[in-house]
């Protein structure tokens, strides 16, 4: 039995709740409110898994979302596993599972810890610069070797079976941090009735003055950590306060716009979780936001600083003073600061072992005195050279250092240990800050980086805004929310705050060793185990630009994105190049803060809600017949109906033949329709088609091609007019919202005189299309009281009729060439509308077709689709659409266009039909097309836009836009394929019933 | 993401809303009397600055009109809406 | 006879929350902005326009919806068709305005109860601290990705319009949205 390192007690864990677990498949004990970290200590265990390069073994180091090392694999190798899991954030549970990473076979013996001692040879840009060549071998060997290698936990290969939510949030101010400056903020911010929200990423507030019990730290003299424990009672009844606590601020864009994981069940055994939410993604508009993310512990960077048990000061302490777990029996301080004293006294009064080394000569603070006073041994002016301890840290080497600080002297001391705790100072997390676009300045005296200039309104207080001691966070937070609120008082404004003040400080970036640099180990991304060697490699080499060093070097660019490692980068730069630290500027923190996972983003926006699916009135007569759909747009339009097992070329195939030869029925309720009235409708048609509108009788239809100001094609269909000042435009499926928005523009902007009003009604109508020489036939059925004879109701023309009393609109329009009748329902009635088509078309054997048959049938008549044959280069010209363009007209869209030099050059890509030498050899669609295959470089003359077997012709056609390619009619083209060339003749772009008798017929 | 003040439905979220390019660039009255350089003025020209830049906004997801901001490209801060076929508002 | 077929929304119920297809009834598109066009309007209607953006008007049971400066949806079980033939030819065919039956280009759900917000703002970014303390007001805005607009004509009571097209993957995404209250 391990020993328990647990042994002291603490108000903090419910101690009667003791929870099993196991870790690297070894079961474990702990207590309720344990991270994984924590439980793990007090079992002994400091080694948690191989660094990322080096495989070198690694031990917790932190306490927090800053750690670098101790990421582990949770919940063995189901769907439920999730890797980089850092163990100082997740709480234990009831058979939680949780293994370490990158070693094998175990983090014990790691085969891949010989790259530890090859690392001379492996320095920074390693990789970039050996696997350059043979090129070939990158994706058959490099790749897939080093993926192995590397490379942290293990993704899950099974879809992620848990529930993530999304939820948005507005109020009047966002705290985000329930530390100490975090809660007197929210607390002063309700007060005033400002609708708040705290959010903390832990299960408890109170950041680190929680745990505070030094008799040093005074407010209104009580001990610190009481008298913000009754705060913390206090603003759990405060009415329009929310606290979201295990709530992580994820992102701050512009305009307050932040995003917050809130994590529901992570902390929860997998029994208590099912069906229930695991994390919400909050998306919070705060009118105000005041930032008091706190700081974190630098560490100090020295030959071998990161064995396991090698921690940060301030972690040590939450662990003992927090958790009652001690991290070592024999410890040992390493400071350049204060702050680090208080871990040293909390160790000494709970009886263990403590010695400090200081980079310092000495300190007047009162902590130090307290700390002298208690007989804890410190070596001053000393720094550590050397760590030894392969699985945890055994023993240092410390030496004196000269007076100038570059240099150690004397003799090595030896000093054996079980932990090190290490303190560099602090960095204000300014993450979220400059997420937000906020700009920094540097503060030389204790060499940080803090909150400047903002566009957005925030506030940051606290730590994070540089204030490090207690009176100074106390006074400043007071004092920045009562300016940033407008208030003259708050129930905060006579505390009386008794603190130690730090006093002198020393910060060198990179200490002084007696060996030379390239001899030793000092890391500083202990995540991606780069060096301050790697730092001064890279610019040896010539990088200058921290963005350039981060990357060669890879400093900062874990999973942690270096929250730990980006300062000393900076500061070894800064004194390298000899420039300014403030001058140097910072790498980008960019969002995420701590990795989300890819359940919380999309939310519930799977399976089902992947994407937004808009349907037809006629949409489950269609799936009741076991159509295929296609997707156009948003919408779900039927494909094919296959029958018993037909493949989509035989149902195609039958559909088209069907349509030709008696009846087809398509759903063509996806049309835009747009609803146009006012006394200046005609001239709004005139202006917006190329071609001619005022002369449209009423009761007429007519085809219509919208063109951008460019002269290219934009979007077509049939408008009719159904009265003198009204008339329903139709457009493509997918054009529908644009058009509507563009033809508003237009109205709102260029012709606000012209009386226009415009409504879409495009789920107002349900249409069924029915086409083919026995159309007229069914519609007869349908509809007994019109006389459909082409006297009475000609082609392009338009009746309204009632079917049982309901009124529907008829349109004879042909996108087939057949002849052809659009029924246009109100959308209720549109399945029964079908249906009725169906039962009365039975007897002419009425065929319902999909939009793959659509396509064929309007291909063989040369009929184009926007955004298939055109792509947006296309003129009415190009496609040989002359006769609808007026020469008449002033002006219309795009006219102007079309008279530029470029659109009338004669070479232009253009629309012509393609015939395969061999009729049954069908071309692929997006194929090109080129006259001389030996030619280099080979020509491309133009790609094939439609192509398909036409059952009717009983050959294969195809649809392609060519260079001058209505001068090549006639001439041969070849359409190189990948295992043959397709030999091709240019041909007329309408393969059928050119003289249009088959629309009367 | 940030919030448009719709001068007729108030301030709302940018989603609702989509953009329209730089304002104030009239549709020339007589097209056909252009030279091709002069229309293509028209056509392609535009500023596309780092800095104060007016531009046209359309609430397609709400009242569906269209309407000019005034937006500093370099941090997304807007100093101002108007209506169509108002003059800019002078600081 | 023709059958009426809706998509499939019937009554659901969860904690503080009941969900209804309201049964189809008469909706119309109102387009215009002359004096006359108000004039008429209100006698035909009873019921004046509302010109203060966001609210509606509400008298017996026709409601009045301010949609932009120039446009207005009116609704209501007592809009009957000669109510509507009265304004077609009285505003559309006398080019006043405009008169554009929606009916079923428009869906209408009822949401009721203490969590109809709750739902909303899982989809919607619309901020909904104010709309929800006050009575007669309308916003046109997304919720999960799909135009809609909202009529607060109550306390905690919410009439949802929704393009026919969309509104069986919208009425699916509330029902699973209301299931994680």
């Amino acid at each position: 039995m391990s020993e328990n390192f647990r042994s002291l007690e603490t108000k903090f864990l419910d101690k009667t709740n003791r929870i099993s677990f196991k870790y690297n498949g070894k079961k474990y004990y702990g207590y309720k409110g344990d991270t994984l970290a924590s439980a793990l200590l007090s079992n002994g265990i400091h080694l948690i898994g191989r660094s990322f390069k080096y495989h070198r073994p690694r031990g917790i180091m932190t306490c927090g979302s800053e750690e670098p090392n101790a990421i582990v694999q949770i919940g063995g190798t189901g769907s439920f596993t999730e890797p980089n899991v850092r163990a100082t954030e997740q709480e234990i549970y009831e058979g939680l599972e949780a293994s370490s990473q990158n070693c094998w076979p175990s983090v014990e013996f790691d085969v891949g810890g010989i790259n530890n001692f090859i690392s001379p040879v492996i320095p920074a840009g390693f990789y970039y610069k050996t696997f350059m060549w043979p090129k070939k071998l990158w994706y058959s060997l490099y790749e897939p070797a080093i993926r192995m290698s590397a490379g942290l936990g293990k993704s899950p290969t099974q879809p992620d079976p848990e529930l993530y939510d999304h939820n948005h949030l507005h109020c009047d101010v966002l705290v985000v941090g329930g530390g100490i400056s975090g809660i007197i903020a929210a607390s002063i911010s309700s007060d005033n009735g400002n609708n708040t929200v705290l959010i903390d990423d832990k299960n408890s507030l109170g950041g680190s003055t929680i745990f505070q019990d030094d008799e040093n730290f005074k407010i209104n003299d009580e001990i610190s950590s009481v008298w913000l424990n009754n705060q913390i009672k206090k603003i759990k009844n405060k009415k329009n306060l929310i606290i979201k606590h295990r709530t992580s601020l994820a992102a701050y864009h512009s305009y307050n716009y932040l995003l917050a994981r809130e994590n529901l069940a992570d902390h929860k055994s997998l029994n208590e979780r099912s069906n229930k939410l695991r994390q919400r993604l909050w998306k919070i508009r705060a009118k105000k936001v005041i930032l008091a993310t706190g700081a974190i512990e630098r560490p100090l960077i020295f030959n071998n600083n990161d064995r396991p048990g090698v921690m940060l000061a301030n972690s040590v302490k939450k662990y003992i003073d927090y958790f009652g777990v001690r991290c070592g029996n024999k410890n040992i301080i390493f400071t350049n600061n204060d702050s680090a004293y208080e871990t040293a006294i909390s160790l000494n009064k709970k009886g263990i072992n403590v010695s400090i080394v200081d980079i310092r000569n000495n300190s007047s603070s009162i902590l130090v005195k307290n700390a002298k006073d208690a007989g804890i041994k410190i070596y001053w002016n000393h720094t550590v050279v050397n760590t030894a301890g392969y699985r945890r840290i055994k023993s240092i080497q410390i030496m004196k250092m000269s007076e100038d600080g570059t240099n150690v002297i004397d003799s090595k001391i030896n000093l054996v240990c079980d932990n090190l705790s290490i303190s560099g100072g602090w960095t204000p997390m300014v993450h979220l800050f400059t997420q937000s676009g906020g700009k920094l300045k540097f503060r030389d005296s204790d060499q940080v980086f803090l909150p400047n200039v903002t566009t957005s309104d925030q506030i940051s207080i606290g730590s994070c805004n540089g204030d490090f001691e207690l009176d100074d966070v106390i006074k400043n937070t007071i004092s920045e929310c009562k300016n940033f609120l407008s208030l003259s008082l708050t129930d905060f404004d006579l505390l009386k705050v008794n603190c130690p003040k730090q006093k002198e400080s020393k910060n060198i970036w990179l200490l002084p060793n007696d060996k030379p640099l390239g001899k030793t180990k000092p890391f500083l991304d202990f995540q991606n185990d780069s060096t301050a060697k790697d730092i001064k490699l890279a610019m040896r080499e010539g990088f200058r630009s921290i963005e350039h060093v981060k990357r060669y070097t890879t400093t900062g660019m874990g999973t942690d994105q270096g929250k730990l490692a980006n300062m000393h980068a900076l500061g070894i730069i800064s004194e390298t190049a000899g420039v300014k630290m403030g001058t140097l500027g910072t790498t980008t923190f960019r969002p995420p803060y701590t990795p989300l996972t890819f359940g919380t983003i999309v939310g519930r926006n799977v399976g089902t809600f992947f994407d937004i699916a808009r349907k037809t009135p006629m949409h489950a007569w269609h799936e009741n017949r076991k159509a295929k759909f296609e997707n156009v747009g948003q919408w779900k339009r039927a494909w094919y109906y296959p029958m018993d097992d037909e493949s989509i070329h035989q149902a195609v195939q039958r559909e088209s033949k069907a349509a030709r030869e008696s009846a087809g029925i398509l759903d063509a309720s996806t049309l835009g329709k747009i609803d146009i009235k006012g006394t200046d409708a005609s001239e709004f048609l005139n202006r917006v088609y190329t071609n001619a509108w005022s002369k449209l009788g009423i009761g007429k239809c007519r085809y219509g091609l919208m063109l951008n100001e460019d002269g290219m094609v934009y979007d077509d269909g049939v408008t009719t007019r159904l009265d003198e000042n009204h008339y329903v435009m139709t457009t493509t499926t997918g054009g529908a919202a644009n058009v509507l928005s563009k033809l508003e523009d237009y109205l709102q902007t260029e012709w606000p005189e012209l009386d226009v009003w415009l409504t879409s009604v495009t789920d107002q109508y349900a249409t069924a299309s029915v086409c083919g020489p026995n159309s007229k036939n069914i519609l007869k059925k349908l509809f007994p009281k019109v006389e459909f004879n082409d006297e009475n109701f000609p082609h392009m023309s338009f009746k309204n009729a009632e079917l049982d009393g309901i009124n529907c609109r008829i349109m004879r329009i042909s996108f087939t060439g057949e002849h052809s009748y659009e029924i246009n329902i109100e959308s209720k009635y549109g399945k029964s509308l079908w249906e009725k088509c169906m039962d009365e078309g039975k007897e002419f054997n009425i065929t319902p077709y999909g939009t793959e048959t659509m396509h064929l049938l309007r291909a063989e008549k040369g009929f184009i689709i926007v955004g298939q044959d055109t792509d947006g280069t296309m003129t009415p010209i190009d496609l040989q659409m002359d006769w609808i363009v007026s020469k008449k007209k002033y002006d219309f869209i795009g006219k102007r266009s079309l008279y530029r030099s470029d659109t009338m050059r004669e070479d232009r890509k253009q629309l012509v039909g393609l015939l395969t030498d061999n009729p049954n050899e069908v071309l692929e669609e997006g194929a090109q097309i080129v006259q001389d295959e030996k030619k280099q470089p080979i020509e491309m003359l133009g790609h094939v836009t439609s192509s398909y077997f036409s059952p009717n012709l009983n050959k294969s056609i195809a649809l392609a836009v060519i260079k001058n390619g209505k001068k090549l009619k006639g001439q041969k083209l070849l359409v190189p394929m990948k295992d043959k060339t397709i030999k091709v003749t240019v041909s007329d772009y309408i393969f059928f019933d050119s003289k249009n008798e088959r629309l009367n017929a | 993401m940030f919030i448009i003040t719709c001068p007729f439905c108030g301030e709302r979220d940018q989603s609702e809303f989509s953009a329209g390019g730089e304002a104030h660039i009239v549709r020339p009255k007589q097209p056909t009397e252009l030279s091709d350089d002069e229309w293509a003025d028209f056509l392609f020209m535009r500023k596309n600055i780092k800095g104060v830049q007016f531009e046209r906004w359309n609430h397609a997801h709400g009242c569906r009109k269209w309407f000019n901001v005034i937006r500093d490209t370099s941090n997304d801060k807007i100093h101002a809406v108007y209506k169509m076929g108002e003059k800019p508002p002078t600081k | 006879m023709l059958n009426i077929n809706y998509p499939k929304i019937e009554k659901k119920e969860f904690p503080n929350l009941q969900l209804n297809l309201v049964e189809p009834i008469i909706k119309l598109n109102l387009r215009g902005k002359s004096r006359e066009f108000f004039t008429k309007i209100g006698k035909i209607l009873s019921i004046m326009l509302p010109t203060e953006a966001n609210s509606s008007a509400t008298i017996k049971n026709i409601s009045a919806l301010w949609l932009s400066p120039d446009e207005w949806m009116v609704y209501g079980r007592d809009i009957d068709k000669n109510l509507k033939l009265s304004l077609d030819s009285e505003i559309s065919k006398l080019n006043l305005g405009s008169v554009t039956d929606v009916s079923d280009q428009w869906v209408l759900i009822n949401l009721k109860g203490k969590n109809v917000f709750e739902v909303l703002s899982k989809g919607s970014p619309f901020d909904f601290n104010k709309f929800k303390n006050t009575n007669n007001v309308v916003v046109q805005t997304l919720l999960n990705h799909i135009d809609v607009i909202l009529h607060h004509n109550d306390t905690n009571n919410v009439n949802l319009f929704v393009r026919k097209s969309f509104s069986e993957h919208l009425w699916l995404w509330i029902n699973d949205s209301s299931s994680f209250l």
